[in-house]
């Protein structure tokens, strides 16, 4: 187990390395990004597991987001950046894509299919895969957004 | 008006001051900051030149009305997102740009200079954003559970698409028309571990191979936005990136379909 925490925050960690490029983020916040994506995603991996806690997807990604949001708070002073240009890449290896192409697959589906019972199997694919996927997004900003409301002088005057 | 602000508003006109809010809002929203970091740092920077400011704020547009605290007058202006590509790089500077405008005596013709210089500035290291977002897909599929195989798969198909993506944007292709190309492209080559037999998770490299194009950062700037009641720019932003899903998604069943995989 402890084999495949340290896996699962080296592999989220090169993911928000390698999708906050895209973003164009200062070449002096990738340390602190890899880090807390490490921590958080390692984190939300552990609330998941069973038998205990396993936690559902959206409460874990709404405690591992509120504790990413507050490291990137607490750290974004240093990094001199404003703390979501250190959260958001951090987020990104926890966005449930799988869940969004299900469920845009699971639509496209619907529109091919014109067996009721093959309708209804694919419409619930596209329903509880979207439901899921904007629930955990919003888990995700919600949590991540907290510490921002919590700690606003920090949060605001990073790039001070 | 501090005395401060008198001293660094008489020397110059307020018309350069308005030009300088109407540019930083244009490229601030162009390089995807939150309504919020919009709102705050435009506010900061005319509260320095002694101006208030009321905003609406749109997906891709600003809309300033800018009063004098002196005279009154009142001036509006529409900003239109500039820049197109998010980069955090131009929002920290930006930032830390606008708390030095506060912070210190910078006059306006300073000031501008200073803007001009961080909007001008080139991205650097661009030739390691393919294989790190490589890299990073790859990762992605071994988050999910994919084997060694799989990761190299997606690897391939991750830096074939990107690539791709980056010249059908240098060619100015509507960007729709990019992710579906692009997300057709690596759903087909992430099929490829089906068709040779490599490793025991093919089925997640297909899946994978196309989440370097979930747009992540519209996404999050969508649910802030909301959070901070921008309800206006926060469905604006919703719609394009679940537009841009429903591309990607398309390209990827089109590969499916092409390729004769399935999806569930």
């Amino acid at each position: 187990m402890d084999l495949n925490i340290l896996s699962d925050a080296l592999f989220a960690a090169l993911a928000a390395v390698g999708f906050s490029s895209i973003s164009r983020l200062p070449l002096r916040a990738y340390p602190y990004c890899a880090a807390i994506a490490a921590i958080g995603h390692s984190l939300r991996y552990l609330l998941m597991l069973s038998p205990e806690p396993a936690l559902h997807i959206f409460w874990a990604s709404l405690i591992a987001s509120f504790v990413i949001g507050a490291l990137a708070v607490l750290l974004s002073p240093k990094a001199h950046t404003p703390a979501e240009a250190c959260f958001f890449p951090s987020l990104l290896p926890m966005i449930p894509g799988m869940y969004a192409y299900k469920a845009f697959g699971g639509l496209a589906a619907c529109v091919l299919n014109d067996d009721p019972d093959k309708f209804g199997y694919y419409f619930y694919q596209f329903a509880s895969n979207g439901f899921v996927c904007l629930a955990v997004l919003a888990a995700m900003v919600v949590g991540a957004t907290l510490p921002l409301f919590m700690f606003k002088k920090i949060a605001y005057q990073a790039t001070r | 008006m501090t005395e401060a602000e008198t001293m660094k508003t008489s020397e110059h006109d307020t018309d350069k001051v308005r030009e300088l809010l109407t540019d930083y809002a244009g490229w601030l929203l162009g390089c995807g900051a939150t309504c919020i970091r919009l709102e705050k740092n435009l506010r900061r920077i005319a509260d320095a030149y002694g101006q208030n400011l009321e905003l609406t704020i749109t997906p891709h547009h600003v809309h300033i009305a800018i009063a004098d605290r002196r005279d009154r007058v009142v001036f509006t202006s529409i900003a239109a997102a500039r820049g197109g590509v998010t980069s955090f790089d131009t929002i920290t500077r930006l930032s830390a740009f606008s708390w030095r405008i506060a912070d210190t005596d910078m006059n306006i013709d300073e000031a501008r200079r200073h803007f001009d210089s961080i909007v001008s500035e080139k991205p650097r290291h661009q030739w390691a954003v393919a294989p790190l977002v490589a890299l990073a897909n790859a990762s992605f599929c071994r988050l999910f559970g994919g084997d060694a195989a799989a990761m190299a798969v997606v690897f391939v198909a991750t830096l074939a698409g990107y690539c791709l993506k980056l010249w059908l944007c240098g060619l100015h292709t509507d960007i729709r028309l990019v992710f579906l190309s692009c997300s057709f492209v690596s759903s087909v080559i992430g099929a490829s571990g089906y068709f040779f037999g490599l490793g025991s998770t093919p089925q997640l490299a297909v899946g994978t191979s196309i989440l370097y194009l979930i747009p992540g950062v519209p996404f999050l700037n969508s649910f802030s936005d909301m959070l901070h009641r921008f309800y206006l720019c926060s469905l604006g932003r919703l719609m394009d990136a679940l537009v841009l899903t429903a591309c990607l998604s398309i390209g990827l069943c089109a590969g499916m379909m092409a390729t004769g995989t399935g999806m569930f």
